[in-house]
């Protein structure tokens, strides 16, 4: 191994150095200049984002425990983008509510941690990587979930979390205990040779599958996601559900169609009846929410059903579908908890009928709001109507007509809830709407991103051959 | 004789198992527990993974179950007992729980699993290597990133142990109207006597 072949893994390594580098800083900055410390990690992984679109080479490393590829540096260059816009949107918060308290730089560092498990899950070549991965990126959530300690909610979302994750965790490694045992190797190249679909390797891939699909809150699992959205700091339910969620979509993505497509007739039936089971309960129960952050949370539940529609596929359009859309996704709900955030960091109101006659008073953030929900329920000039439009071509194109039709039906029944709240902040004139105000520079950035983002994903269509492009490396 | 070894452990790990887990205090499950990790460890002996079952006793019987008894002590009173569950739930879960073993034993009986003919034990120096090299095989990227794992994970504990100033909440507490109205009429009727007691003199 030569030490040039490192830099395939520069990701981590600069971002594992961001950590370091924060650390160190808290240590030697003054107690009264804690608040440049927030500019600081802003600064630094502004820098890494813009450094992760540089080209990367293709391979792997350390036997194979490590690989990289165009699709997986693309998706981790995402990942960024949206971490560094999820920063930008909760520098006020910090600044405002948790420097006070002595705590701040520990936000960077459980973030940047669990970011960059994300990354080792994304490019892991075995399963050991691939079960530390999801580790390092579950684990600090916790703890940032309990962030505002001295709140109650936000410490009973902590204790949910964790617990429920461990338990994910365990059964999916109990999985792969058994699809270890029975084809003798934990490297992926090795499996997908010999995975053959003997009653143990189905138990196994089920279990295996279970934790994963807690980490994208598909239905059965999926009842941790409300209570945690709601206790946790805005920025963490954000984070949950747009960062982690994309991640794990697209690990769901990759290992489902390269080391468990020998399997495929048996994971084809499940997912065809888990996105059902999901679209309808996250949509169901999204119409009667009246708390935005449970709103957004049942809303993501049903996003994760749509995805799961472009993996039933498993063909290359399937592949660009589902990359495309979790990162349409990403920015459009990126944009939606931008502004729940601003409005909740400057008022502390998170309700819906606080957001009655927010047009009146705030036009240029109801007009992001709107934009975000028009994306996330698919209406034309936004990106999310391509996304969907794609999905469902891709399900069409194999035939699963039934499957497409119900889809459509669910898409209407989010169209309503979304409505809702567009209702509430443009008709309504409401009693005592949220005052006019001004957010910080850093907000205004973090929601010009994520717009910019949803425009040009839709508007640009470049952007989507180039991923179609890629997708063909798991084919 | 390996075969009465193997049983004789099974029984007293599912026996110690299941008292672990129905008992009601705290305590006495950690110690239960420790009986099924020290098991465990007898296993391991039992199958030539001699490095493995030392660190089996040394790392779980011996520092973890500590950590959790510290903890135990810590939160709750040694004299505290669980709450015991609706017989009907107790009976429902125990249902599901023996329909779940029955699954997984069934398939696991079931399999035909390849034997291995290696019976040569893995030395120490085997597996230091094995920890450090980069080859396949090698386990030097888990192991890394392991550390970084428990970095933060500590970072993550000492941010929830460290605790927050409280925020005062600009909030009034709840106004109790009838208590305040009683005290101003006490204290109004208070001041009328007094008039009236000087108006006298």
């Amino acid at each position: 191994m030569e030490l040039n072949s490192f830099l395939l893994m520069r990701h981590e390594i600069l971002l594992f150095s961001i950590i370091l580098l924060l650390l160190i800083a808290e240590l030697f900055l003054p107690r009264n200049k804690k608040s440049s410390m927030i500019h600081l990690a802003l600064v630094f992984f502004g820098i890494h984002t813009a450094v992760g679109f540089l080209p990367l080479a293709e391979g792997s490393l350390f036997g194979g425990m490590f690989r990289s590829n165009e699709m997986i540096h693309f998706f981790k260059g995402v990942l960024n983008i949206g971490v560094f816009t999820l920063l930008l949107q909760s520098a006020q918060w910090l600044e405002k509510n948790m420097l006070k308290q002595d705590r701040g730089t520990e936000f960077f560092l459980l973030l940047f941690a669990s970011l960059l498990g994300m990354y080792f899950m994304i490019s892991a070549g075995d399963f050991l990587m691939f079960y530390i991965g999801l580790e390092l990126s579950t684990l600090p959530v916790a703890a940032l979930a309990a962030f505002e300690i001295m709140k109650r909610e936000s410490g009973e979302a902590a204790v949910k979390f964790i617990l429920s994750a461990a338990l994910a965790s365990g059964v999916s490694l109990f999985g792969i205990s058994m699809l270890y045992a029975t084809n003798g190797s934990i490297y992926f190249e090795d499996i997908m040779s010999t995975l053959t679909a003997t009653n143990l390797t189905l138990l196994g891939f089920i279990l295996f599958f279970a934790g994963l699909a807690f980490k994208i809150s598909l239905v059965p699992f999926h009842f941790w996601t409300a209570d945690v959205y709601q206790g946790a700091p805005i920025s963490i339910a954000s984070y949950l559900s747009v960062i982690s969620k994309g991640a794990a979509a697209f690990i769901l993505m990759i290992l489902l169609f390269t080391v468990l497509k020998p399997l495929m007739h048996v994971w084809e039936p499940l997912l065809y009846i888990l996105a059902l089971a999901t679209m309808f309960t996250g949509n169901l129960f999204a119409l009667r929410q009246q708390n935005m952050k449970r709103f957004l949370a049942y809303s993501s539940i049903a996003q994760a059903g749509f995805i799961l529609l472009g993996l039933v596929t498993g063909t290359q359009l399937g592949t660009a579908t589902v990359v495309y859309f979790v990162t349409i996704y990403i920015f459009s709900n990126l944009a939606a908890f931008g502004v729940v955030q601003a409005i909740s960091s400057q008022t502390g109101k998170e309700n819906m009928k606080d957001y009655e006659g927010l047009y009146r008073t705030n036009p240029k953030l109801s007009l992001v709001m709107m934009l975000a929900l028009f994306s996330l329920a698919g209406i034309p000039p936004v990106a999310g109507f391509f996304g969907k439009f794609f999905l469902f071509t891709a399900a069409a194109s194999k035939g699963y007509y039934l499957l497409v039709f119900l889809a459509v039906v669910n898409v209407t029944i989010s169209l309503y809830y979304y409505l809702l709240v567009i209702r509430a902040m443009f008709l309504r004139k409401g009693e005592n709407p949220i005052p006019f105000f001004k957010s910080k520079i850093y907000m205004k950035l973090g929601l010009f991103i994520a717009v910019m983002g949803m425009l040009a994903l839709g508007l640009y269509s470049p952007l989507y051959d180039y991923i179609y492009e890629l997708s063909a490396a798991f084919n | 004789m390996e075969k009465v070894i193997f049983y004789l452990l099974a029984i007293i790990m599912v026996a110690s198992a299941i008292a672990s887990v129905s008992s009601r205090r705290m305590l006495r499950s950690v110690v239960y527990l420790l009986f099924v990790l020290i098991g465990a460890a007898g296993l391991y002996f039992l199958m030539d993974y001699n490095f493995l079952a030392a660190i089996q006793l040394t790392v779980y019987a011996g520092g973890i179950v500590v950590l959790i008894i510290f903890s135990v002590l810590l939160i709750q009173h040694i004299e505290m007992e669980l709450e015991i569950a609706k017989s009907s739930r107790r009976w429902f879960s125990a249902l599901l729980c023996l329909m779940g073993l029955s699954i997984f034993l069934g398939t696991i009986y079931s399999h035909p699993f390849a034997v291995a003919e290696t019976t040569s034990t893995t030395t120490v120096a085997e597996i230091g290597r094995a920890l450090l090299s980069f080859e396949k095989g090698g386990f030097i990227l888990p192991f890394e990133v392991i550390s970084i794992l428990l970095l933060a994970a500590m970072i993550g504990a000492i941010t929830i142990a460290k605790g927050g100033k409280e925020i005062k909440q600009e909030v009034p507490e709840s106004l109790d109207i009838d208590k305040i109205l009683q005290d101003a009429k006490q204290q109004a009727e208070e001041k009328v006597m007094e008039l009236e007691s000087s108006t006298k003199n």
